[in-house]
C-alpha cells in the first residue's frame, strides 16, 4: 500500500501534467487521480532514552514498511530542525526539549537507517545566521554531535545555510512550476542524497500555523541567497538573518544568480507566502521519509520567541513515507483538522501547506484516506487545540517576533 | 599606602571640603585629581582625612592607569545603531586592557581612567565598577557633572545612586581573596602587544572575551612552558615570525598536543605533516601530538580569528557556555587550591535577561549567587557530564558565582 516516491518518480508524474501548472492554474483542475497516500506509523514514546526511543522507532519503521528497501546502498540525507540560535531557550529547559529536533531522535533514525544499509547518511540543517559546522553549533546548544555522528557508519553533518563543503549550489527546479518560485539554488546535500528524510518537531507556528515535516523544509533555502542578508547578484560567502525580507514579506528578490520569483504581483504577505514557499521547496526536494517528534516540545509557535510559548510533553512520534500523509495525522494529534485551510485553527490567519500541498498531488490529508498503525489518533492526542484557543481567547497570541 | 585603594575622580564641581563627608563610611580612599584641581581647602582636609590625593599623571608605583572606554553596550551612536559584525549590539569593556596591563605590571594595581562623556544613566556607574573590579582591576569612580552636582546637593534619588555605586566598591574591597584566585583559560593569545602588534593583539583580546572564550595574555618575551599550562591552544598574530626562543616554546606546546592558530608569517616547517581537516581559511599540520592552523591569508580581521579561534579550538571545550545571556562578559577563575571556582558575569545592558543558564566546565556539589547589593543567594546547579548548569535569577548589572568542588 505504501508507495516509495522518489524523485524521479515526482518528475515523471509531475513532467506528464506539467501544461496544467503553466500559469500558475491549480494542479488539481487538471489532477484526476485522487492524492497518493500511504500508511503512517504513530507511537508513545515518554523519553529520549535510547533504550525506549530506539525500539519504538525501529517498530514504526517497520509499520511504514520499513527503511530497508529505501535507503540500502543510498546516500542518505536528514534535514533536522533547528530553528534560531542555540543560546536562545524558552527558560531553562534543553532547547531539544522544547524546539530542536532532539539529538536522540536523530541517532535512532541515523543508526536505523544506517543498519538497513545506508552507504552514507548526512545529517543537514542550515544553521542560523553561521557558517559555523553543524556539530560546533549542536555543542552550543548542548547537544552531543558525537551520538549521531556514531550512530552509524558514514554518518557527517552539512550545514547547508550556505555553500558548505560544495563546489556550487545546485539548482532544484519545482516539478510544478510553483506557486512562487519555479525552483531554488540549494546546498549540494539537497542534490546528493537519493533519499531525502526530514526529521521534525511538532510545533505550532507562528505565520504557518503548523509546522511538521514539510514547513521543516523551509530551511532548506541558503540564507546567502535568500536570506536577509543575501548578495544582489550573487549569493554572499556566509548567511546574515533569517529569510524574512525575501520569502516572509515579499520585500526582495533572492540573489540574481538564482531563480527570481514568478510574480512579483502576488500579495506580500507571509501568510500567503510562506505556506506556498514550503509547498515549492517540498516539491523541489521531495521528502521520502518523514518523522516529527513530538516527545517533548512547546505551544504557542515554532521557538521561545513565539508569545505564549510554553513547554509540554505530547510522548508521541509520526513516521511515514509521505510528508502530507505524516503531516496530517500529526495534526490530528495536536487535535487540529488537518482538512482545515484559512480561518480554522491553527490557520486562522493563514493558507495551509497541507491543503496547498494536496493540491499539486503530493499527496493527501484526509484522514480517511490515510491508514493509521500502531497507536490510534484518538488515544495519543495531546490538545493543542485547546490550549490555542484558550491562549488566544485570552488576547495573549501577538506578533511573530522572530522569523526564521 | 597600600595597593589596595579605592579611587574617586574628585568632580570639578564638589568646591567645598564638606563634600568629603560623602566619603564617610564608604570604601573610597584615595582621590585623584589633575594637579591644582582639587582646591586647596579640600586637598587639606582630605589629607587630615588620610585620603591621598593622586595626580594621574604621576601615580605611585603600585599602581598603573589605563585610559579605558564608558563600559556597556552602544547601542546608538549618533543617528546609528551601533552594532557588532553579527548584528549584535557593541559592547564595550575594559576587562582586556586590565588583564594585559595586569601582566605587564605585576604586582601594580590597574585603575581604569573611563569617564563618562555627558550625562549616562545610573544604573550603568555600577557596571562601570565591576567591569574594572571583576577582571582585577580599579575604575577610578567618574561621576558626570550633573550627577556629581545632585549628589552635592543631596538630592534623594542621586544619593541613592552614589551610595549603589559605594556598595558595588565595597563589595569587591571586601573580596580581596578573588583577587588570588587564578584565571581559567583555554586558549593563549601570544604577543607583544606593541608597536605593529597593538592594534591585532588588543583587538583579539577584546574580541576573543566578547565570545566568552577564557583566554590567557601570553607576552613573548616572558613565555616559560608554565605559560602554556592547561591551554588547548594558543594564538600568534603578530606581523612577524616570531624569534628562535619564542618559536620553540610554542612548537613544545603543539608537540605535546596544544593547537597553534596563525598565518602565513609563521612559515610552514617542512617536515610537518599535513591532516585532512583543511578548509576555505586554514591548512592544518600536525606536529608530535598536536596540531597547527595556518590561516591561507594574512590575518587582517580580529573579528574574524576570534570568531574561528573558538571553533578552529572547538565548543566541545568551552569553559562557559551562556543560554539567553544577552550581551554578557564573564571571567572564570579557580583558587589556588582549585577547591572552589568563581565566575563573573557582568550584563552590559545594565540589566541581566531573565532565565539566563551557564554551564561551567568541571564538576561542583554547591555554590551561591553574589550580587552588588552583598547578597547572596542559593543557586540552581544541575549536574551534567563533566560540566554543572547554573540557572541564575534575573540580576542587575553583575553576579558572581562562586562553586565549591
Amino acid at each position: 500500500m505504501h508507495s516509495n516516491y522518489t524523485r524521479r518518480d515526482w518528475l515523471r508524474s509531475a513532467s506528464m501534467l506539467g501544461g496544467a501548472c503553466l500559469a500558475g492554474a491549480p494542479f488539481t483542475r487538471a489532477f484526476a487521480a485522487p492524492a497518493p497516500t500511504v500508511p503512517v506509523s504513530v507511537a508513545r514514546c515518554r523519553t529520549y532514552d535510547p533504550k525506549e526511543l530506539l525500539p519504538v522507532m525501529a517498530r514504526m519503521f517497520d509499520q511504514i514498511g520499513g527503511v530497508g528497501k529505501l535507503v540500502k546502498g543510498k546516500t542518505v540525507a536528514i534535514k533536522i530542525n533547528l530553528t534560531g540560535m542555540t543560546e536562545w531557550r524558552l527558560g531553562n529547559l534543553p532547547v531539544a526539549e522544547t524546539h530542536f529536533t532532539h539529538p536522540a531522535v536523530v541517532a535512532a533514525a541515523v543508526n536505523l537507517i544506517g543498519k538497513a544499509g545506508a552507504a552514507r547518511i548526512r545529517v543537514i540543517e542550515s544553521a542560523w545566521s553561521t557558517t559555523d559546522p553543524l556539530e560546533e553549533f549542536l555543542l552550543q546548544g548542548n547537544m552531543e554531535p558525537l551520538d549521531i555522528l556514531h550512530a552509524a557508519p558514514n554518518v557527517e553533518f552539512e550545514n547547508t545555510n550556505y555553500l558548505g563543503k560544495g563546489k556550487k549550489y545546485s539548482r532544484l527546479m519545482v516539478p510544478t512550476g510553483g506557486y512562487i518560485f519555479p525552483g531554488f539554488d540549494l546546498n549540494h546535500s539537497f542534490a546528493d542524497c537519493d533519499v531525502f528524510v526530514s526529521i521534525a518537531k511538532m510545533k505550532e507556528h507562528t505565520t504557518a500555523g503548523y509546522t511538521g515535516a514539510m514547513k521543516n523544509c523551509f530551511g532548506n533555502a541558503p540564507a546567502t541567497i535568500y536570506g536577509d542578508g543575501a548578495g544582489v547578484d550573487e549569493p554572499s560567502p556566509t548567511p546574515r538573518g533569517g529569510r524574512g525580507s525575501c520569502f516572509h514579506d515579499g520585500l526582495r528578490q533572492p540573489s540574481k544568480s538564482a531563480l527570481q520569483e514568478k510574480n512579483t504581483h502576488t500579495p506580500r504577505l507571509e501568510t500567503y507566502r510562506v505556506p506556498r514557499i514550503v509547498v515549492d521547496l517540498v516539491a523541489a526536494r521531495p521528502i521520502h521519509l518523514a518523522i516529527v517528534e513530538g516527545i517533548k516540545t512547546i505551544t504557542a509557535g515554532e521557538g521561545p520567541w513565539a508569545p505564549g510559548a510554553a513547554p509540554c510533553s505530547p510522548g508521541v512520534i509520526v513516521a511515514g513515507m509521505n510528508p502530507i500523509c505524516t503531516d496530517a495525522v500529526s495534526m490530528a494529534l495536536m487535535n487540529f483538522d488537518p482538512m482545515g485551510d484559512r480561518g480554522s485553527p491553527p490557520f486562522e490567519n493563514c493558507d495551509s501547506i497541507l491543503k496547498l500541498a494536496e493540491d499539486i498531488g503530493i499527496g493527501t490529508r484526509d484522514l480517511k484516506r490515510i491508514e493509521v498503525i500502531g497507536t490510534p489518533i484518538k488515544s495519543a492526542v495531546f490538545d493543542f487545540a485547546k490550549i490555542r484557543a484558550a491562549r488566544r481567547a485570552n488576547q495573549l497570541q501577538q506578533q511573530p517576533v522572530k522569523r526564521g | 599606602m597600600s595597593a589596595e585603594l579605592t579611587p574617586l575622580r574628585w568632580p570639578g564641581n564638589w568646591k567645598d571640603a564638606s563634600a568629603l563627608t560623602l566619603l564617610d563610611d564608604t570604601p573610597v580612599n584615595c582621590l585623584v585629581a589633575d594637579k591644582g584641581a582639587v582646591p586647596e581647602s579640600v586637598a587639606a582636609q582630605a589629607r587630615q582625612k588620610g585620603l591621598p590625593v593622586v595626580d594621574p599623571a604621576a601615580p605611585p608605583a603600585y599602581v598603573f592607569i589605563t585610559k579605558g572606554e564608558w563600559p556597556g553596550v552602544e547601542a546608538v551612536q549618533g543617528d546609528t545603531v551601533v552594532a557588532g559584525p553579527t548584528g549584535n549590539p557593541w559592547v564595550d569593556s575594559n576587562g582586556w586592557r586590565i588583564r594585559l596591563e595586569s601582566v605587564r605590571h605585576p604586582g601594580a594595581r590597574v585603575w581604569v581612567d573611563a569617564r563618562p562623556k555627558g550625562p549616562v544613566s545610573r544604573d550603568s556607574y555600577p557596571l562601570a565598577l565591576a567591569d574594572s573590579a571583576a577582571y582585577g582591576g580599579r575604575w577610578i569612580i567618574s561621576l558626570d557633572d550633573r550627577f556629581a552636582a545632585e549628589v552635592a546637593q543631596g538630592k534623594a534619588d542621586a544619593l541613592a545612586a552614589w551610595k549603589k555605586i559605594t556598595a558595588a566598591a565595597k563589595f569587591f574591597a571586601d573580596r580581596k581573596a578573588w583577587c588570588a584566585y587564578e584565571p581559567e583559560a583555554v586558549v593563549g593569545i601570544v604577543s607583544d602587544f606593541a608597536g605593529d602588534n597593538e592594534y591585532m593583539g588588543s583587538e583579539l583580546l577584546n574580541l576573543v572575551a566578547r565570545t566568552n572564550q577564557q583566554y590567557r595574555v601570553l607576552l613573548k618575551d616572558k613565555l616559560s612552558p608554565a605559560s602554556f599550562a592547561n591551554l588547548r591552544a594558543v594564538i600568534y598574530a603578530d606581523v612577524t615570525a616570531p624569534g628562535p626562543a619564542v618559536a620553540n616554546g610554542i612548537m613544545a606546546f603543539v608537540r605535546a598536543g596544544g593547537l597553534l592558530i596563525t598565518h602565513p608569517k609563521w612559515g610552514i616547517v617542512p617536515g610537518m605533516r599535513a591532516s585532512n581537516q583543511d578548509n576555505d581559511r586554514y591548512i592544518w599540520r600536525t606536529s608530535g601530538k598536536g596540531r597547527i592552523a595556518f590561516a591561507k591569508s594574512e590575518f587582517d580581521d580580529p573579528w574574524a580569528i576570534a570568531q574561528e579561534s573558538v571553533l578552529l579550538i572547538s565548543h566541545r571545550y568551552d569553559l562557559l557556555r551562556f543560554w539567553n545571556g544577552g550581551s554578557v562578559g564573564s571571567y572564570f577563575k579557580m583558587a589556588p587550591d582549585r577547591k572552589r571556582a568563581l565566575v563573573q558575569m557582568l550584563f552590559y545592558a545594565d540589566r541581566g535577561p531573565e532565565d539566563t543558564g551557564v554551564r561551567v566546565a568541571g564538576n561542583y556539589r554547591s555554590g551561591k549567587l553574589w550580587t552588588l547589593d552583598g547578597k547572596d543567594s542559593k543557586i540552581t546547579i544541575v549536574p551534567q557530564k563533566d560540566a554543572v548548569e547554573l540557572h541564575l535569577p534575573t540580576v542587575a548589572q553583575y553576579a558572581a558565582a562562586e562553586l565549591e568542588v
